[in-house]
């Protein structure tokens, strides 16, 4: 009995005693990978590769990770691009492509994921972007001895370095360079068919009540710009409440919206041409309106797709050879829903 | 009021220990993934006797570096919340008084929100930029609500007020005109999540909660003749310019502390004091000490619930107090009135 209240007490206090020790023990932690994953440590023979992220912290993985635990959409959709996807153990709730994605386990949403989820899932490496993952999260992930690597593009281009980078990382540097090159073949060749031509003036609707555009610094804009579209949005934040005034002042040549807008796309057109305001506009008037997949939006190799697919709808004339994509019906790189 | 003897004050407060006792072994046992209770048992044995090795590294891993981590800090987060809205409900005499009514969560909201604009790449700054945004607003307010030398309760509750208003328009206006990619997290956290480890030690935070509540306790005796009015209690012999001092310090401390590591998690400091007294009666000498525990239980049952409910998938821990405080609430109102 006596023993028992011995153990009971020594129990306390070692919780206590781990209680004021934690910092410490992160800080022996903190390298990105601890000596050996304490996760798997049949694996700890098994040689590390050091590579560089995309924010430049030196990332200590397998040659070729075998369990791989993505925390946003385009991370998983990179990692399928890269011929990795059956490597993928774990996804967030948010990975919705390519559809094999759904059948992978889920680890939570990219702002709070399920970190004893991760840890039981054993990932060799945890894959997170600076767009959509916490700080806190990959601090978190690092002192529980998990590798993370992360990723952070913020223009078409760096998707294609980051692309190559991670392909490299993950033991696929052949598919990714492949990947890369045909990216930036394609962007070449969309910018030969667009050359001459002035840059549409478009307004993306990212919502309609309130009015939310996007500004000239984030990620989407320069995809826009890719496709041969100019945002009439110049403000200096990244996803600014605009006035219908605005709107009309700036006279857009185009409407720009995407698939995953909470509403069929279609039905938010249709609304629009009888609302007082933007039925004046003459880009709803004339129904120049272009519809384009959530991709554009996905710093991930399908992004291409949906630039093509916008550089389609709002130059139609510079694709005159193309499978004739109706200018005012436009296409759906989703499976045209319109 | 009956007396309160020595040994209710400990039977009580053995039996809400006991409680919150059981409540961190389910809430060790529960989550993503259910640990059966040999094995938790073996765990926590092997781990009290140091033979660390003897266990899976899994487990270990889930309930020693996630599962209990987390657990202190709900603790620390609903004993700090809740003796703090004791504290303010006799304060400010106000039945409907909460840790966050003298706008102490948004002075910590906005000092993380300035905290990720100017230090945006220093790891742990939220939580700093968090408290010294608590002491600030609770210093204006301080400022605000003194007459003559004296804290006057309806000029510290409109100050309070008045605070709370101006800050949430100073975080709206930041919120929406500043384009920071850190910001993102922000709703999150003012919904309130601790799945975010704390930078400091646990244990530094348990010194401060001693620390806090020591303090207002100090002062319980004559908390129970203050709500009798101002005046009756001073010809009682309290000091009440003094001990409206110590307990609006303490119980600023207090919030800030829960709101820097966890955000604003609601209806804890409002509910569970009521509960409290509708169980124990009001003598402060009890209350703050059995709303102590009864915080810890409360946030340590919450965080439980928001984290296995729909796993892998978390719930601020934020909603689930929310969701069950406000028909608690609701009810004990209805009671009160009737």
């Amino acid at each position: 009995m006596k023993t028992n209240h011995t153990r009971i007490w020594v129990a306390i206090g070692w919780m206590l005693l781990s209680a004021f020790s934690a910092p410490a023990q992160a800080a022996q932690v903190a390298p990105a990978t601890p000596p050996g994953p304490p996760v798997a440590p049949a694996k700890a023979a098994e040689a590390l590769v050091e590579s560089h992220d995309d924010l430049g912290r030196l990332v200590r993985l397998p040659a070729a990770p075998q369990r791989i635990v993505s925390l946003a959409p385009s991370l998983t959709e990179t990692v399928f691009a890269l011929e990795l996807g059956d490597r993928l153990a774990g996804v967030t709730d948010f990975c919705d492509y390519p559809p094999e994605a759904l059948t992978r386990p889920r680890v939570g949403g990219p702002i709070n994921p399920n970190l004893e989820q991760i840890v039981s899932l054993h990932p060799d490496v945890v894959l997170a972007t600076r767009a959509m993952n916490r700080r806190e999260t990959v601090e978190a992930l690092e002192r529980l001895g998990i590798s993370v690597y992360a990723t952070d593009a913020r223009t078409v281009d760096d998707v294609i370095a980051s692309t190559r980078r991670l392909g490299k990382a993950l033991g696929a540097e052949v598919r990714g360079e492949a990947l890369a090159a045909g990216m930036e073949q394609r962007l070449a060749e969309l910018a030969r068919r667009l050359a001459g031509r002035p840059a549409r003036r478009v307004f993306f609707v990212v919502w309609t009540d309130p009015i939310i555009s996007t500004g000239p610094h984030t990620f989407l804009a320069d995809a826009l710009r890719r496709a041969g579209a100019e945002s009439v949005v110049t403000v200096s934040q990244d996803w600014p409440q605009i006035s219908i005034e605005e709107v009309l002042r700036q006279n857009p040549e185009y409407l720009v919206f995407s698939g995953t807008h909470p509403d069929d796309p279609q039905n938010t057109i249709n609304s629009l041409q009888k609302r007082p305001g933007w039925s004046s506009l003459e880009a709803v008037r004339e129904k120049n309106f272009a519809v384009v997949s959530e991709a554009l939006d996905r710093p991930a190799p399908r992004l291409l797709d949906a630039i093509e697919d916008l550089a389609r709808q709002i130059h139609p004339e510079a694709f005159p050879t193309a499978p004739a994509p109706k200018p005012r019906e436009p296409g759906n790189a989703r499976g045209g829903r319109l | 009021m009956r007396p309160l003897t020595l040994r209710k004050l400990l039977l009580t407060c053995a039996a809400l220990a006991g409680v919150l006792l059981l409540m961190v072994f389910f809430s060790l046992k529960f989550g993503t993934r259910s640990i059966s209770m040999f094995d938790l048992a073996s765990l926590l044995y092997h781990s009290a006797m140091g033979q660390s090795d003897q266990v899976s590294s899994d487990f270990r891993l889930i309930v020693l570096d996630i599962r209990w981590p987390r657990i202190l800090l709900a603790m620390i987060v609903g004993a700090s919340l809740s003796v703090a809205g004791a504290s303010f409900q006799a304060l400010l005499r106000n039945p409907l008084a909460d840790p966050y009514v003298l706008g102490v969560s948004s002075g910590a909201a906005l000092g993380s929100i300035l905290s990720l604009i100017w230090f945006a790449e220093l790891p742990g700054a939220t939580p700093f930029g968090a408290f010294a945004g608590a002491v600030a607003a609770t210093a204006a307010v301080y400022f605000l609500g003194r007459r003559g030398g004296d804290l006057d309760s309806y000029a510290l509750l409109l100050g309070g007020i008045i605070t709370a208003s101006f800050l949430s328009a100073l975080i709206m206006f930041l919120m929406t005109t500043i384009s920071g990619r850190e910001l993102r997290g922000m709703a999150f956290w003012l919904m309130g999540d601790l799945s975010t480890p704390s930078p400091v030690a646990p244990g530094w935070l348990f010194l401060v909660l001693v620390v806090g509540v020591g303090a207002i306790y100090t002062t319980a005796a004559d908390l129970n003749l203050l709500l009798g009015g101002e005046q009756e209690a001073m010809h009682l012999g309290v000091d009440v310019v003094r001990v409206k001092l110590v307990v609006y310090l303490g119980a600023s401390v207090l919030t800030g502390l829960a709101v820097s590591v966890s955000g604003a998690i609601g209806y804890v400091g409002l509910i569970v004091p009521h509960l409290v007294r509708l169980l124990f009666g009001s003598d402060y000498r009890l209350l703050i000490p059995a709303t102590a525990l009864g915080g810890a239980i409360a946030v340590v049952l919450a965080d439980t619930l928001a984290r296995t409910l729909v796993a892998p998938t978390q719930l601020p821990v934020g909603a689930m107090t929310a969701l069950v405080g406000a028909p608690v609430f609701i009810y004990l109102l209805r009671r009160r009135m009737a």
